[in-house]
């Protein structure tokens, strides 16, 4: 059977795409492909499992297929783009420059470049996998010639919550309720929208609310920006900055909210969704890019993130134990439609597929 | 409130038996599946609905101002970057740009081993005369680009001064009495040109919401939106839909084609002209092709004749002429298609017609208040034809 190699910018443990990426390696040895992962970059304590992208071609073999993993700039674009083996795209979107604009020119500058070699690599890959109708449609319209759309490959069924992570936060919990949004403090989350929506939320609703704001900050500009807001509107003491959690923790975060508030507005596809499903969290989210597709009817799905809907929305949650009884049932069900095994027959198939075509092609 | 519908449980492991019958079970399955999401969109859509109806109610109960919300966003860009207001951030942002107008070639040289420092020295000194050569040529253009800026920030700050000069203090609200426009003479005139629209009417700046309720009676899927808050409050305890916001702010958030109709009236009269132009955009955006526009205003010589002195002295703009109305809107694609004056604002009243010779006299009174006054007020009715 045919090879189909990997490549990704950079391989890291506890990281969405680094797990995706090594699971997917996992599916397709069991399936019986030869698959090893090709990196620029590779964490320590993944350096036995990566190889360096340059030593590809004194290890090619005909019939290989190349498959990208694609969510960031990388020189590996520009290395794929001079091969001649077939090249599958598994894009996982890259977040639109402008809302980095005159916060932060590097990473504007970074996302240019992603976003350009995305237009290069697209019409020159056989085929694109996206983890979304939301990222397949950009790959349609920046010319890649066919798409299949099979989600990030997780498994949330292994993760428990850390035990003494969970008793400390119940001890804090208090009588207020806990707002969580989990996702690196970036002008595309629009986390001051989520505390401007907070603030009103104590001011007309529970004077006693926090707000948890997990993850880590990528523009500094935007994070002081952020916590100058938090400040003037008095919430230093409310609303609390955490970064660095181990998975464990991290559902133990989940765990202890009350609701899990999204108002992002680019998203290829948003695995914090799934997670607060998971913990059990019910979720009242702004549709924007794929939160609606990958929500499905799981959480309350807002037209428009004005504070004075986003907290008519969780004080809803709040008192109304029915509307969050039904939004855990109906995440249940939808967690069942990202469930790993079926994920990974779906990638699986779609690349066994790939293979035969080429095969009676040649 | 509202009840859960019944939902299927999580999908099990596969029942051997059923998955021997085939793709018809799966086709079950997947109908069933369906099905059971459909109702799940339902409930959601209802509890949304209901979300959205708090909102209102909140507003309405002036527990949320209206100008709250864009409060506090100006609030964040007070610290944004892509935000900066007024004249002290932008002369901080020059001092950043003068500070960062300078490229230093002297790199530092400094290492933990004696050899490394002899090194960097001598790497320094080889290629200064190239890294001064290339280092002044963007030296010259970082101050190129911050003389322009001082050279912007001066003109900006030149333009302020002239703004203010021309500032008037704003018109106090409390001046503006909410009307009750189910009386007013064009209220039936309104509930015809509306009558026949397929989709919702706003109507703009309804006051006590009476005039919504009468085109409610008319069968009109009519709702209102007025800033005065409190007037609204008798309206809405009858079920009337009102809203407690600004007709531009609210029709900012309408999606696009998503009005059968707009009755604008009251606030019309004294937009800025850069809101008029805002706002005929605006209803050019949210009323379907098909649509109508009924448009009320005081006419300008009646609005001089009539209004308060406070009002004449502090409102931000005048009434239009009808005429102009619908040159402005016909530049949008709207066809006035019916123009009706009226109202009698400042008018000489009729002598009893038991008075002798009444109607000679009342004829010249007619005669007198055409010349003179001409009408007071006209309601102007356009259909969005492109």
């Amino acid at each position: 059977m045919t090879a189909v190699h990997q490549f990704v910018p950079a391989l890291l443990p506890r990281d969405a795409t680094g797990d995706h990426t090594r699971a997917l390696r996992d599916a397709l040895r069991a399936a019986g492909f030869s698959s090893d992962i090709y990196v620029e970059a590779a964490h320590d304590e993944l350096q036995a499992e990566a190889i360096y992208f340059e030593e590809y071609p004194a290890r090619a073999q005909p019939g290989d297929i190349l498959l990208y993993q694609l969510g960031t700039s990388s020189p590996v674009a520009e290395f794929l783009l001079g091969r001649p083996e077939p090249l599958v795209l598994d894009y996982h979107n890259v977040t639109p420059e402008e809302f980095y604009a005159g916060w932060e020119e590097h990473t504007r500058e970074k996302v240019a470049l992603a976003r350009a070699q995305v237009a290069e690599l697209a019409p020159a890959a056989v085929l694109g996998i996206a983890d979304s109708e939301f990222n397949a449609s950009e790959l349609c319209q920046l010319g890649c010639p066919a798409t299949e759309v099979v989600p990030i490959l997780i498994d949330l069924t292994t993760t428990t919550a850390d035990a003494a992570e969970a008793d400390r936060l119940a001890n804090d919990h208090g009588q207020g309720t806990v707002w969580l949004f989990v996702g690196r403090i970036s002008p595309n989350k629009v986390q001051h929208r989520l505390v401007a929506a907070f603030w009103l939320y104590r001011q007309m609703y529970d004077p006693d609310a926090r707000l948890h704001l997990v993850g880590p900050a990528v523009t500094s500009d935007y994070v002081e920006a952020l916590d100058a807001y938090v400040a003037e509107l008095g919430l230093a003491d409310a609303v609390r900055r955490v970064e660095g959690l181990s998975a464990s923790q991290l559902t133990a975060w989940y765990e202890d909210a009350d609701v899990f508030v999204c108002l992002s507005e680019h998203e290829g596809f948003c695995i914090p969704l799934l997670e607060a499903m998971a913990a059990e969290t019910p979720v009242v989210a702004l549709d924007a890019g794929a939160v609606g597709e990958t929500l499905g009817a799981a959480g309350l799905l807002l037209a428009s993130s004005r504070p004075s809907v986003v907290a008519a929305a969780v004080d809803r949650v709040r008192r109304d134990r029915d509307l969050v009884d039904h939004l855990i049932a109906a995440g249940r069900r939808r967690l069942a439609d990202f469930a790993a095994p079926a994920t990974a027959a779906r990638f699986v198939d779609v690349l066994c597929r790939l293979d035969t075509e080429r095969s009676q092609v040649a | 409130m509202t009840t859960t519908p019944s939902t299927p449980d999580v999908a099990g492991p596969k029942d051997p038996a059923s998955a021997e019958s085939g793709s018809d079970s799966a086709a079950a399955v997947e109908a069933s599946r369906a099905a059971g999401v459909a109702d799940d969109v339902a409930y959601l859509d209802q509890v949304m609905a209901e979300i959205d109806a708090e909102v209102r109610r909140r507003r309405a109960s002036g527990d949320l101002p209206a100008s709250l919300e864009r409060e506090l966003d100006e609030l964040f860009l007070e610290f944004s970057p892509v935000g900066l207001q007024g004249k002290a951030k932008l002369r901080e942002t020059l001092a950043l740009i003068d500070s960062s107008a300078y490229v230093d070639i002297a790199v530092p040289t400094a290492s933990n081993k004696a050899i490394g420092v002899y090194i960097k020295k001598t790497i320094r000194k080889m290629i200064g005369w190239y890294m001064r050569f290339i280092a002044d040529q963007i030296i010259k253009m970082f101050w190129a680009t911050s003389r322009m800026s001082h050279v912007l920030v001066e003109h900006v700050e030149e333009l302020e001064a002239d703004v203010e000069a021309h500032r008037t203090p704003d018109l106090p609200a409390d001046v503006v009495v909410p009307a009750d426009l189910a009386a007013a003479w064009w209220a039936p005139k309104a509930a015809s040109a509306c009558s026949a629209v397929s989709g919702r009417v706003a109507v703009g700046e309804c006051g006590t919401g009476s005039l919504v309720e009468v085109l409610v009676a008319a069968g009109v899927d009519a709702y209102g939106v007025d800033p005065s808050d409190l007037a609204l409050e008798d309206a809405i305890d009858r079920g009337a839909d009102l809203r407690a916001e600004g007709v531009l702010d609210h029709l900012e958030v309408v999606a696009d084609e998503a009005l059968g109709g707009v009755v604008l009236t009251g606030a019309v009269e004294r937009l800025r002209p850069n809101e008029r132009g805002q706002l005929i955009e605006l209803v050019a955006t949210k009323v379907a092709v098909g649509g109508t526009v009924v448009l009320h205003s005081t006419t300008p010589e009646a609005w001089a004749r009539s209004a308060s002195a406070l009002v004449r002295d502090l409102a931000p703009g005048r009434p239009l002429h009808a005429a102009t109305w619908a040159h402005l809107l016909g530049g949008r694609g709207f066809t006035v298609t019916e123009t009706t004056t009226g109202g009698a604002g400042g008018a000489l009243a009729h002598v009893a017609a038991s008075s002798p010779d009444a109607g000679a006299v009342n004829a010249a009174i007619d005669a007198v208040n055409e010349l003179l006054g001409g009408p007071a007020e006209y309601v102007l009715v356009a259909v969005r034809e492109r």
